[in-house]
């Protein structure tokens, strides 16, 4: 496979290789937390942290790490990263830690992070490494971000809190329950699929 | 809290995959089939209920007695780690067969967010012992009893002329989504 | 250096380094996470407590705190009740507000609670059901009136809306609030705390 640019290293994350809709990875984190907007970002914020200094670390040390213990080791720094967001938000941020309960912690077993730093950090160097965490993590956020606008909105008529809807639209309770996450997510992926497969009959035709 | 309200509200109301959306990614990836459905389920079971005991052995000998909560983390996921690799040596010295069924999906088990997500939530409860470990072998019923659910219905789903966009991951989104609304109904079984 | 040693040096330097690194964090976030907490109760008992100007604990057991609010000036002027219990889904902790001889609720907050997001999570909401908290009679347990009716001065004294569609989530907090009340009149009666000081 030819090394790809930079910029293409950094956009793939977005969409052709997003995590969510594309690699089904961190779909936990996802339909968990995407019942109202501000926690969406809060995660996204923390995913985007402890993904981008792992794979920073991870590519750092590679070849010091003998291949035996590597996955051992990745899980230590991830981990180390992890409980450093996760006491951050709850010390300064209380409320948002409140709303996002257990996640943050399950951070840690976030397939997208090992799966990067397995995946790339460990085979690419530093500056590679962090730009295609970047850009997995925008991929992240947004679909994150997707979804959060939609529950909220939908579910509350609101977005972040401000009343976007009238009255007159009785909310979707089940939008921000667990079967209104799952069925969204399955949408979005469809969605996804469905500008795929046109794109990819076009590129043919053409 | 008593322990059949654990019970029932880990495999039934507070599902862990339906309601705390853990342990997707075996979820989806293995409920393709029946049989290997019902073995990975076994196979969580058993490591949910070991990780529940050790976890709470480190928690409450360990980590709060010298003021190390902040260790919980790491600590946690290599105890997982470890015992799944311990687990996964034992069986197959100990049943060639056991592990020919259960053994590939082990070492899937310890990125299984389902894990690592029951040790936190057992140490946020502050669960005691007993509770704790009811609580580890009900959250494993209750992963097994979703995903043989969602293969019966997969299984079925083949034979159906399921839309090329909807087809992998989407369809399965949205069964699991229908399945959770109907265990919504259960949410009043408890007073 | 042989393979396994070398195994053995980088997983504990990087066992040793990253636990260093999170004492560090671990220290710096501690007493600013514990002063959180701290703080929202304290506000939670300035809310539910008329006049308050501040609270200190009296009292602690298992699953209820009593809190003492005093005015400005350092007169007591009522207690908060920091009580949790089981709730539809999970664990409801709240804080009554109640005048100190523990006769008459003043008003009621809830901190902590997981319930089914609107439906029964909407026991955090002011107008849909904790405003028909305020000023309730408390000399004996707290009744709740279904269907609920929209003014509350039509609620009787000790009557309390139950939310139409979480009657269960309702009645929840209605038991942590009985037996917490109870429980304080009980503890004061034992000269457990005394409010005059």
């Amino acid at each position: 496979m030819p090394k790809k640019s930079l910029t293409q290293e950094l956009v793939k994350g977005v969409w052709s290789e997003n995590p969510v809709t594309r690699q089904l990875l961190g779909l936990c984190s996802v339909l968990a937390v995407s019942n109202a907007v501000i926690n969406g970002i809060a995660m996204g914020l923390a995913v985007t942290f402890v993904l981008v200094f792992s794979s920073l670390l991870v590519s750092l040390v590679r070849k010091l790490i003998p291949n035996q213990v590597r996955i051992a080791s990745y899980i230590v720094i991830i981990a180390s990263f992890v409980t450093i967001a996760d006491r951050v938000l709850a010390a300064y941020f209380p409320d948002l830690s409140k709303a996002m309960g257990p996640y943050v912690p399950l951070i840690v077993v976030n397939c997208i992070i090992l799966g990067r730093a397995e995946a790339f950090a460990s085979k690419n160097n530093v500056g590679r490494a962090t730009i295609d965490a970047v850009g997995m993590s925008a991929g992240y956020v947004l679909t994150l971000l997707l979804m959060g606008i939609v529950r909220e909105l939908l579910g509350n008529r609101t977005i972040l809190g401000h009343q976007v809807l009238g009255k007159a639209f009785e909310p979707w309770v089940v939008m921000l329950l667990p079967p209104g996450a799952f069925i969204m997510l399955g949408l979005i992926i469809s969605v996804a699929n469905f500008i795929e497969i046109k794109a990819k009959q076009r590129r043919k035709s053409s | 809290m008593s322990l059949l309200v654990i019970f029932i509200s880990a495999v039934l109301i507070n599902n862990f995959v339906f309601y705390y959306f853990l342990g997707l990614c075996p979820y989806l990836g293995v409920s393709r089939r029946l049989g290997p459905s019902l073995s990975m389920g076994m196979a969580v079971t058993f490591v949910l209920s070991l990780t529940a005991v050790s976890s709470w052995m480190i928690n409450h000998w360990v980590l709060i007695p010298n003021g190390l909560d902040y260790l919980q983390i790491v600590s946690f996921i290599l105890v997982i780690a470890a015992l799944v690799q311990l687990v996964e040596m034992f069986i197959r010295k100990v049943s060639p067969p056991l592990y020919q069924a259960m053994g590939i999906y082990l070492p899937l088990i310890t990125t299984n967010c389902i894990i690592m997500g029951l040790a936190l939530l057992a140490a946020l409860r502050n669960y005691n012992f007993v509770e704790t470990v009811v609580f580890g072998i009900s959250a494993g019923l209750g992963f097994t009893l979703a995903i043989v659910l969602m293969a019966a219905i997969r299984e079925q789903l083949d034979l159906a002329d399921v839309p090329k966009p909807l087809q992998g991951a989407g369809i399965a989104l949205i069964t699991a989504g229908i399945i959770a609304l109907a265990f919504m109904g259960f949410s009043g079984i408890i007073k | 250096m042989s393979l396994s040693t070398r195994m053995v040096v980088v997983l504990t330097a990087i066992g040793l380094l990253s636990g260093s690194f999170l004492a560090i964090v671990g220290e710096v976030t501690k007493e600013r996470i514990k002063l959180n907490r701290k703080k929202e109760i304290e506000q939670a008992v300035l809310l539910v407590v008329p006049e308050a100007a501040t609270s200190q604990t009296v009292y602690e057991e298992g699953s209820l705190a009593v809190h003492l609010a005093k005015k400005e000036d350092g007169e007591p002027v009522g207690l908060g009740l920091q009580a949790s219990g089981s709730g539809f889904q999970d664990k409801i902790t709240l804080i009554i507000g109640t005048n100190l001889d523990l006769t008459r609720i003043t008003s009621l907050t809830i901190i902590d609670q997981k319930e089914t997001p609107g439906l029964g999570a909407k026991i955090t909401d002011k107008m849909a059901f904790l405003r028909y908290w305020e000023n309730r009679d408390c000399t004996q347990a707290l009744k709740l009136r279904k269907p609920p009716v929209e003014d509350p001065q039509a609620l009787a004294a000790n009557e309390v809306n139950a939310i139409t569609g979480a009657t269960i989530s309702s009645q929840s907090v209605l038991n942590i609030v009985n037996a917490a009340v109870a429980r304080a009149k009980q503890l004061q009666a034992e000269g457990k705390f005394k409010p005059g000081n």
